[in-house]
């Protein structure tokens, strides 16, 4: 800890710091909350959270993409659809199918958070540090340098990104069209399921 | 021509699975004729390819000619390819096994009239000659192998070609056991061979291999021989496989099948010639066998078993020349045993035909008159078996004697011993069945039917007859010694090299050497005229001991027959259901209640699932960690 | 501005994905825009076509490279070699058997056949995209394109509600392993500055990893990213509920592509870009072997539905694929190409047999159905046996010569332990396989279920293609020379 401390000024910490906390009081909140509106905001929070993180890196652009894509667009897609299923549902959150399956999660997360955490600070390299990557230079490029690696090196990547889209589409449609009655599968059948 | 190797095995594997697709339409004579004609068609095909390979053989030493098919398997070091090699070896086998395969179903047209299954008869017919066309051409060990096995499969549907009755099922059995037993050998020398020179191909093999090592890939060799070419130890079912069909004991048991072993001797000679202690094995065990076979022939009651011993006999002979060195001799005797075995299992096929079905010899007698083509052509194929000058057998035996001599004279005398028996053995088989009274006409002590009248076979069954009577009588002219130059010697000896040992004996010792021949053959044939001539029984010539081929089967019964069932017995009661039972089940048991307790973990519910990705991932972290950490 | 130079691309080295993708995308569009439904015989007609296409142009790309040796394209993201053409050979002729197979079921289940067709060629596409990526990016993106097209397909069959919970348990587990995946990716990324999978080789080789801790987190969660994929023991939780509840076409689609498309990817991973970590990753990869080898022949044994049992009998062949990994050697690599190919075949053919004996709701398929099958349908039930008996191992079909090059291999290598695992659990295996054989040639209690599915035991293009997968498993298991080369071949056309 004391050679991160040697290499990252105070205030980076702190504002990595403020960063990674809205993420993770976010995402565990997405977890326990009851309504599912205060589930899709506390999304909303993890997802300012990674903006900070990218400022942080000084990816600015990639920061304002965050919030206007994420918590701009898809939050409030997800929003529509749980005000349009009605707000008031409540998932009761006090059955356990299987007895003592939240300690055990608990357990099992934060071990294997742990490991990953103690293999990256066991970690380095004989010569160089454990890792080689760093941050981007300077905010106003930002935007040239995303521009030409989507045209370059991640061109394959980047066409190969909308084919995924357009079967995701597909998918969606596919599922989502029913015209036969009969093929419907009684609700409760699928609730029960999942 | 090259190219055209493989119709040789094409024709009749075609004739064999044609006749298979039409086995419901097909019937006598019709699928006769379609057998006969495939075989026929390969025989051209091998007379093509040998005047090919006359052409080039005069252009150069090179004389081994090799159709690549496809490859076959391809695995680590192994490359067994689908090769068919034609060299003066291998194209000898397949004119002689083509030819006399052709004659074979031409006679067994007439003789197999009437049968039930007379297309399955042909059927198995082609299948065989096709594998054994396989086994001779194959151009490595596998491939011969795969042959090997397909003469043995054929021959067993054969044996128990009559298999409602009790004898000739049982029969093809021990003929089959038999085999797999001496197959043991083969996959050894196989694996052995493969090991030390990491290849099969025959053309590749050198034996660069540690003495030891050598003479045990020849006794594995000599093992496999000695259960397909009927040798001691393994020599006992070949009088049980006469339960097959005539047709049959001449073309797989005299003529071609069970020479396979002779000529698997001859095709490893690189190896069998670098190994002197193998070879004095191999002379010992063709010795012993053609002896033992001799004297049992002796006192055999029955025409084709007395036959079957003499081929064993004759096949002992081959292997003592393989031993000797000189596979010329052994291949010049096999052709010749070929001629005149083949002959005069097909004559004693026409007896029985004649008397429908008769092969006791004490039911026979004074056929001579009423069989003329029969009795005609068999004399000559028993002059020539037992070595009367100039028939082929004596050029061919003589051959063999001079090779062995040149060996070791106390071996000569051992081979000159069973020539004499021979002469006599075979003297007594003809008398008894062609001259004498007629036995048949009356009822036999045991309620045998009468024959009246006896009749000649027709002509499909004659023809055949004849053609192998004229190579028995001019069989010789194939290797006279005093030619060379020309004939088999010069034509085989390019392909064994300095492997081929020849007897360098002068004029006089050979003209000794042949006169020694002669007379043994004469004196052979005279003693039988003083003590058979006009007598039909004569219990003291005919010991039980010989009779019962020396007691073998009992001998086998007994060390491995009865402990093998009390094994068996044993582990049957008590060890099975025990011991292997209490382990089977154990591990279905272990199995089962693993499976049950493993089942529990699917429960259908995505949650669990997924604590089984989280638990493996940790564990795999865990592990890096501990390693890196 | 900086003059932008585009990478060159090599649409001939494309062709197979663009092939799928692309013609996957036609279909949907001509589907929208003919006024009445596209009839299920011209769907099917097109989707063969298409695997042909895909076909021809990936043999020639392989052609390619045997002149030309290996490359990459679009700034070497994805790679021309010898092993990407290989497998995109093997998820053509999987498109081709595939569309077959459907063809008769999509028309009874009156399921819309362009949705089907559309999903199975952009999935496959997607499976050869995992194989030919150079790029972890572009491998994960292959990974995705084919999972969430697994997914929908996985749903198609609205009349069982199975069909629907397996969607969702395959979706729900799918997302959370590419998650993980998409971790160990990041966590690469960060330990070697670079997702190109010649960049991180070369960078191990440069720095001498002391304690690669951060790159081990990576390549411990890539693994279990590819463990999920390929169903490796325990990441296989979900296969045998998702392989029962899917359509069975789709199942059998999905046991071949899916697996393909994995393992490929895996291989190349480990093979080509983190060669130097193989201390680390193979006592993982061998470990999990064992437990796959184990738990999918003992599992198999206790089924009482055929697809669950083949679910684990893939568990099993997975098994022995990663027997070919732990190898590491070009012979494991092409003893595991000969493999996907041939388990494949058979997978596909067998499971488009089950199909026609899933009922009229495709929703049963206990071991009593197939009772005395071949007693009822003498060729379907000797088809089913050949091709049980191929997986199972049995000399002269193709599953004998896979076990045996694996196992070859892997002793090659050294580890006679895993030989010895590998061999006992086909042992086990073979007695669950020879005890379904045994069903079908049962001569008492012959299943007497309502025969109202006898048409689809009259499914021409199903049969055809079963048929052609007999043929193959038994050609290939006796001359099995000719395959084995083509994947010796590849191997050895493999972009380093």
């Amino acid at each position: 800890m004391t050679s991160l401390l040697a290499t990252v000024a105070i205030p980076d910490l702190l504002v990595f710091l403020l960063g990674a906390l809205l993420c993770l009081v976010g995402a565990v909140s997405i977890l326990t909350v009851k309504n599912p509106v205060h589930a899709a905001l506390s999304l909303v929070m993890t997802l300012f959270g990674i903006a900070v993180l990218f400022i942080e890196l000084q990816a600015d652009f990639l920061a304002a993409v965050q919030i206007i894509v994420y918590a701009g667009a898809i939050v409030v897609l997800f929003l529509f659809v749980i005000m349009f299923l009605g707000v008031d549902r409540e998932e009761d959150l006090a059955v356990e199918p299987i007895v003592g399956q939240r300690p055990l999660a608990a357990v099992l997360i934060t071990a294997l958070m742990a490991s990953i955490v103690a293999l990256g600070l066991v970690g380095h390299f004989e010569v160089g540090p454990a890792t080689q990557t760093g941050m981007l230079h300077g905010g106003a490029g930002n935007v040239a340098d995303l521009g030409r690696s989507v045209f370059t090196t991640y061109l394959f990547a980047f066409e190969a990104t909308a084919g995924l889209l357009i079967i995701a589409v597909v998918g969606a449609v596919v599922l989502a069209r029913r015209n036969n009655p009969d093929d419907h599968v009684a609700e409760s059948q699928v609730e029960e399921l999942a | 021509m090259n190219h055209l190797i493989f119709l040789i095995i094409a024709f009749p594997l075609l004739g064999g699975v044609s006749l298979i697709a039409m086995s419901r339409r097909v019937r006598e004579p019709l699928a006769g004729w379609v057998a006969t004609a495939a075989v026929g068609l390969s025989f051209l095909t091998t007379l093509g390819v040998f005047i090919t390979l006359l052409g080039s053989h005069s252009g150069g030493p090179s004389h081994a000619v090799t159709q690549h098919l496809f490859d076959w398997i391809n695995v680590g070091a192994l490359h067994a390819n689908m090769d068919l090699t034609v060299d003066p070896l291998s194209i000898t086998m397949c004119l002689f096994v083509t030819g006399i395969s052709t004659l074979i179903h031409l006679y067994s047209i007439g003789y197999m009239h009437g049968e039930k299954d007379f297309t399955k008869f042909f059927i198995y017919l082609n299948l065989f000659v096709a594998s054994m066309l396989i086994l001779v051409l194959g151009g490595n060990m596998l491939l011969t192998f795969t042959g090997w096995e397909g003469v043995g499969v054929c021959s067993y549907w054969l044996v128990s070609y009559y298999f409602q009755k009790d004898s000739a099922a049982s029969a093809g059995k021990k003929a089959f056991i038999y085999n797999r037993v001496a197959d043991v050998g083969f996959l050894l020398a196989m694996f052995v061979i493969f090991f030390n020179e990491h290849t099969l191909t025959y053309s590749k093999m050198t034996a660069h291999m540690s003495s030891l090592t050598l003479t045990m890939a020849v006794l594995a060799l000599l093992f496999a021989a000695a259960g397909k070419s009927a040798q001691i130890p393994l020599f006992n079912w070949l009088p049980d496989a006469m339960e097959g069909p005539t047709p049959v004991s001449a073309l797989i048991h005299a003529a071609t099948m069970v020479t396979a072993g002779v000529y698997l001797l001859c095709r490893m000679h690189v190896v069998v010639s670098a190994s002197p202690t193998g070879q004095w094995v191999i002379c010992g065990i063709g010795l012993a066998t053609a002896f033992v076979a001799a004297t049992i022939a002796t006192s055999q009651s029955d025409i084709k078993k007395g036959l079957a011993f003499s081929t064993v006999s004759q096949i002992g002979y081959m292997v003592l020349a393989v031993g000797t060195g000189d596979y010329v001799a052994a291949m010049f005797l096999m052709v010749a045993h070929a001629f005149f075995k083949a002959l005069l299992f097909l004559g004693s096929g026409s007896v029985i035909h004649a008397l429908d079905g008769e092969q006791e010899m004490g039911r026979m007698g004074g056929l001579r008159k009423y069989l003329p083509w029969t009795y005609g052509t068999f004399l000559f194929g028993w002059l020539a078996i037992i070595g009367v000058p100039p028939f082929a057998g004596f050029w061919a035996k003589g051959s063999v004697l001079d090779a062995v001599f040149g060996k070791s004279p106390w071996l000569w005398a051992g081979g000159l011993f069973t020539a004499l028996l021979t002469a006599y053995y075979m003297s007594r088989l003809f008398y008894l069945t062609f001259t004498g009274s007629a036995r048949f006409t009356e009822q036999g002590p045991n309620g045998e039917a009468a024959v009246a009248h006896p009749h000649e076979s027709p002509w499909t069954m004659r023809l055949p007859l004849v053609i192998l009577a004229f190579c028995s009588i001019f069989g010789g002219l194939l290797n006279l010694p005093w030619v060379h130059g020309f004939g088999l010697e010069a034509f085989l000896s390019p392909v064994f090299g300095s492997s081929l040992v020849v007897p360098a004996d002068s004029m006089t010792k050979q003209f000794l050497l042949a006169g020694a021949d002669a007379l043994v053959a004469v004196l052979g044939l005279t003693i039988a005229w003083v003590l058979w001539r006009g007598r039909s029984e004569r219990p003291e010539l005919t010991p039980a001991f010989l009779a019962k081929v020396w007691y073998w089967d009992n001998f086998y019964d007994t060390i491995i027959g009865r402990p093998a069932t009390a094994l068996a017995n044993f582990t049957a009661e008590v060890v099975d259901p025990l011991v292997l039972d209490g382990a089977v089940d154990g591990t279905a048991a272990a199995v089962g209640g693993l499976a049950t307790r493993l089942r529990k973990v699917h429960n259908g519910q995505i949650r669990s699932y997924g604590v089984g990705i989280i638990f493996g991932l940790l564990v795999i972290l865990v592990s890096f960690l501990v390693v890196v950490g | 501005m900086n003059h932008l130079a585009l990478p060159t691309v090599s649409y001939a080295a494309l062709a197979p994905i663009l092939f799928l993708l692309l013609g996957g995308v036609a279909l949907m569009v001509l589907s929208a825009l003919s006024r009445r439904p596209l009839a299920a015989g011209t769907v099917t007609g097109y989707s063969v076509l298409i695997g042909f296409g895909a076909l021809i142009s990936a043999l020639a790309e392989y052609g390619h490279v045997n002149g030309a040796g290996p490359s990459s394209t679009v700034a070497s993201a994805i790679a021309v070699d010898g092993f990407s053409a290989a497998i995109a050979v093997t998820v053509s002729v999987v498109v081709i058997l595939a569309s077959l197979l459907s063809h008769g079921y999509l028309r009874r289940m009156q399921i819309d056949a362009p949705a089907y067709h559309v999903l199975a060629l952009t999935s496959a596409s997607g499976a050869i995209i995992m194989a030919a990526a150079n790029d972890l990016v572009v491998l994960f993106l292959g990974l995705e394109i084919l999972s969430i097209a697994l997914y929908v397909l996985a749903a198609l069959n609205r009349r069982s509600a199975k069909s629907e919970e397996a969607a969702l348990k395959y979706f729900i587990l799918g997302g959370f392993s590419s998650a993980i995946f998409l971790f160990g990716i990041a966590f690469t990324y960060g330990a070697t500055g670079s997702t190109n999978l010649q960049v991180i080789t070369r960078t191990l080789g440069e720095g001498v990893a002391a304690k690669p801790g951060l790159l081990l987190a990576g390549l411990g969660l890539l693994l279990v990213g590819f463990f999920f994929k390929v169903a490796a023991v325990p990441f296989h939780l979900w296969t045998p509920d998702v392989y029962e509840g899917a359509p069975t076409p789709v199942t059998g689609f999905m046991a071949a592509a899916a697996k393909v498309g994995g393992f490929a990817a895996l291989l190349r991973v480990l093979l080509t870009a983190m060669p130097q970590l193989s201390t680390n990753w193979t006592p993982v990869v061998y470990s999990v072997a064992v437990a796959t080898l184990i738990g999918g022949a003992v599992l198999m044994v206790v089924q009482r539905d055929a697809k669950r049992m083949l679910a684990y009998s893939s568990i099993n062949h997975a098994g022995f694929l990663l027997v070919g990994i732990v190898a590491a050697t070009s012979a494991g690599i092409s003893a595991d190409l000969f493999y996907l190919f041939t388990y494949s075949v058979t997978a596909l053919a067998t499971f488009g047999i089950v199909t026609m004996l899933a009922g009229p709701r495709d929703d049963d398929a206990g071991i009593d159905r197939l009772s005395g099958l071949a007693r009822r349908h003498p060729a379907i039930g000797a088809a089913m046996a050949i091709l049980l008996l191929a997986q199972a191992g049995v000399p002269f079909t193709t599953g004998f010569i896979a076990k045996f090059s694996v196992i070859e291999a892997v002793v090659g290598h050294g580890s006679i332990p895993l030989a010895i695992i590998a061999m006992a659990s086909a042992a086990v295996a073979v007695f669950a396989y020879l005890r379904l054989v045994a069903t079908l040639y049962r001569t008492e209690d012959i299943a007497t279920v309502d025969l109202g599915y006898d048409d689809s035991l009259t499914d021409g293009p199903a049969a055809f293609a079963i048929g052609l997968s007999v043929v193959v498993t038994i050609f290939f298991g006796i001359f099995p020379a000719a395959l084995l080369d083509f994947g010796r071949t590849a191997v050895a056309h493999l972009l380093p």
